[in-house]
């Protein structure tokens, strides 16, 4: 595994979150995305590579910048010293922690068992079908909240009486 | 065949919005009601024999053929299949007349089904990834639900509800992550086993942590708890009653019980973590409420704090402490849909939510006061009625584990809930009537019907008590103090 991968999917992905230019940090969202799309095809993950890349680096980076371009920019919002000082520190805390489950982890985690072996379609459709159902059942629940918010008019006037 | 209660609903919901336009109303009230309707009758007659010799794992078939999905039927799932499918049933009758000026009836029962099938989905899961996707479900369906309203507080709501839920959906997918690299499995009795062998404190600890978070978060306990006050009052009402009854104790109490006591096992530094967050739950809560002027805010803020005491019972791990903090899962779901509802047949009547302008509502609505000081005096522990049986099972718990201050600061925190729903009761309904609520009337017919039963539950609750121990909480207590056991031993499939 090329350590400048995942420099790479570190860097960017740091930089959407402290980008204030809107635009600038969807891209480097999904310039993270096809970092990591890359590290998953380099570890035999086809399917997931191809998820990551067309799914997160294209659809989500594409709806992201419409919804940009279709808000007007408006005195930009400034953060506290607070808040900048909390993103890196709750970072650096993230790390430490990831590098003691790590250690604790190396050379005990053992090798994938048979159940969840088996090719991508093998495990979807027969190991999970009863996660197809949970998925089918998000999909929908996401098409029936655009129908019911997009609608023409929300509750009439008696229930808006005390606003 | 228990596989559906998850099918139903989400068929049902496939369906409802070309129903929505054949018939606008009646079509889509009469078979959400019926489907809700079916499934506590099913749960009772079907289910409920089927755990009588300990918890089954049962088979999915799909026309006849079997499919690769095992659901877990015990006696916790099974008691919270039949909360879950009380609470609808009490919250479809109610939509029948409260949904009518919100248009689009059909999408909204489109949507509360799908709420129902990923709750009863969850329920079902006999694997930490199923939990998962079926808690997505529900929390999907339930972001739109409580922007219905399309006002600006309503949309505002919905999407810092939406920003928190996702933040405690990564904590939950990452410590699935962790947990699948450790033992190389999702399904309980995997996970049980592999941690069994593994000797990982640390990283058991750290995943420990981040369910206390993702769950802790969607069950909106201290200091996890920022987006529940917005939420559940911006919601349409029995939307309120649904997200409070039973949302965030299927998504956050079930799934994080399920995890500590049942696959790693509760360990005294999870007992003392979760119950600190229990008691700190349970006096925020209640001092924030105190401080409320919008009759549904106030109720908002009290869900907070009986849900303290939920999670606190069940923190002690004994037993005891298992049952109460089921006991009060229940009837929590009982009386916090109860006000709700209620609240909402008041803000319908009067177009307010706030409590200085109402007043004296009793002379005009006087089904809706009296049920209301039922639910009242059930939430706040006045015997005879249900929540005082709980509450007393909890800190009879509590002092038999030696937390003795806990079981004082519980009493106390029982007082203050006292407190502000008498409050809540003189200002609404008590009093001189105030002049703009003469023509006031009392809520339409099905509002009131689903207020009046859940009024009679709580005092056939209260006063019934040993024998709804003995039929559905003690099965499910049974499961739960079985701890690591229980998953090593039928969930092992």
């Amino acid at each position: 595994m090329h350590l400048s991968l995942l420099i790479g999917l570190v860097v960017f992905s740091i930089l959407a979150v402290l980008l204030q230019d809107l635009l600038k940090a969807a891209i480097s969202l999904a310039a993270a995305s096809i970092f990591l799309a890359i590290v998953f095809f380099r570890m035999n993950a086809a399917y997931a590579g191809v998820f990551e890349l067309s799914v997160v680096a294209g659809l989500i980076t594409v709806l992201f910048i419409t919804a940009i371009a279709l808000t007007r920019s408006e005195d930009p919002l400034r953060e506290g010293k607070f808040h900048r000082l909390l993103f890196p520190l709750f970072f650096l805390a993230l790390v430490v922690i990831d590098v003691l489950v790590m250690k604790s982890l190396l050379g005990r985690i053992p090798a994938l068992t048979s159940p969840e072996a088996g090719t991508f379609g093998e495990v979807l459709w027969k190991e999970r079908s009863f996660d197809l159902i949970g998925q089918i059942g998000v999909i929908f629940a996401g098409v029936l909240a655009v129908l019911a918010l997009f609608r023409p008019s929300g509750k009439s006037s008696q229930g808006d009486k005390h606003e | 065949m228990i596989f559906l209660f998850i099918i139903i609903p989400l068929l049902l919901a496939s369906l409802m919005p070309l129903l929505g336009k054949i018939s606008k109303r009646f079509l889509p009230d009469l078979l959400a009601n019926a489907t809700m309707l079916f499934l506590l009758v099913f749960s009772v007659i079907y289910a409920k024999p089927l755990i009588a010799k300990g918890g089954v794992i049962q088979q999915a078939f799909w026309f006849g053929a079997p499919i690769n999905i095992r659901l877990l039927v015990d006696g916790f799932s099974l008691f919270m299949l039949f909360t879950i499918s009380l609470v609808s049933l009490a919250v479809t009758v109610y939509s029948i007349n409260y949904m009518e000026h919100y248009g689009a009836k059909a999408n909204y029962y489109a949507l509360l089904l799908l709420m129902i099938a990923g709750m009863n989905g969850l329920v079902l899961s006999s694997d930490l990834f199923s939990i998962y996707m079926f808690l997505e479900v529900a929390a999907v369906a339930s972001y739109a639900l409580v922007a219905f309203g399309l006002g600006q507080d309503e949309l505002e709501a919905s999407f810092k509800y939406l920003m928190l839920s996702a933040v405690a959906s990564a904590f939950i997918l990452l410590s699935i992550a962790i947990l699948f690299g450790l033992t190389g499995g999702v399904g309980f009795g995997a996970v049980a086993a592999g941690l069994k062998t593994l000797n990982v404190k640390f990283a058991v600890g750290f995943c420990s942590a981040l369910f206390i978070m993702g769950f802790g978060l969607k069950a909106a306990i201290v200091p996890f708890h920022s987006w529940l006050p917005d939420a559940h009052p911006s919601a349409p009402a029995p939307i309120s009653a649904m997200l409070s009854g039973v949302l965030i104790k299927v998504s956050g109490v079930y799934a994080m019980m399920r995890i500590f006591l049942n696959v790693f096992g509760l360990t005294p530094a999870l007992t003392t973590v979760l119950s600190v967050l229990g008691i700190v739950s349970i006096f925020v809560g209640a001092l924030a409420a105190l401080g409320q002027n919008d009759i549904k805010r106030m109720l908002a803020y009290s869900s907070i704090s009986q849900v303290g005491y939920v999670v606190l019972g069940f923190a002690i791990g004994t037993p005891l402490g298992v049952l109460g903090g089921l006991f009060h899962l229940f009837n929590h779901a009982l009386f916090k849909s109860l006000l709700f509802l209620n609240a909402g047949a008041v803000e319908q009547s009067t177009g307010t939510r706030s409590l200085d302008k109402m007043g004296g509502l009793a002379k005009r609505m006087p089904l809706t006061a009296a049920t209301s000081a039922i639910g009242s005096l059930s939430i706040a522990g006045v015997p005879p009625l249900n929540g005082f049986w709980s509450k007393l099972l909890i800190i009879i718990a509590l002092v038999q584990a030696k937390m003795v201050v806990l079981a004082f600061l519980a009493v106390l925190g029982s007082v203050i809930t006292l407190w502000y729903y008498l409050v809540l009761q003189r200002n609404a309904f008590f009093g001189k009537l105030n002049e703009n609520w003469k023509a006031v009337k009392e809520a339409p017919f099905w509002m009131s019907a689903s207020t009046v039963l859940l009024a009679l539950l709580c005092i056939a609750t209260g006063l019934l008590f040993p024998l709804v121990i003995k039929s559905w909480l003690q099965p499910a207590t049974d499961i739960l103090s079985g701890g690591v056991g229980v998953a090593l031993n039928f969930l092992g499939f």
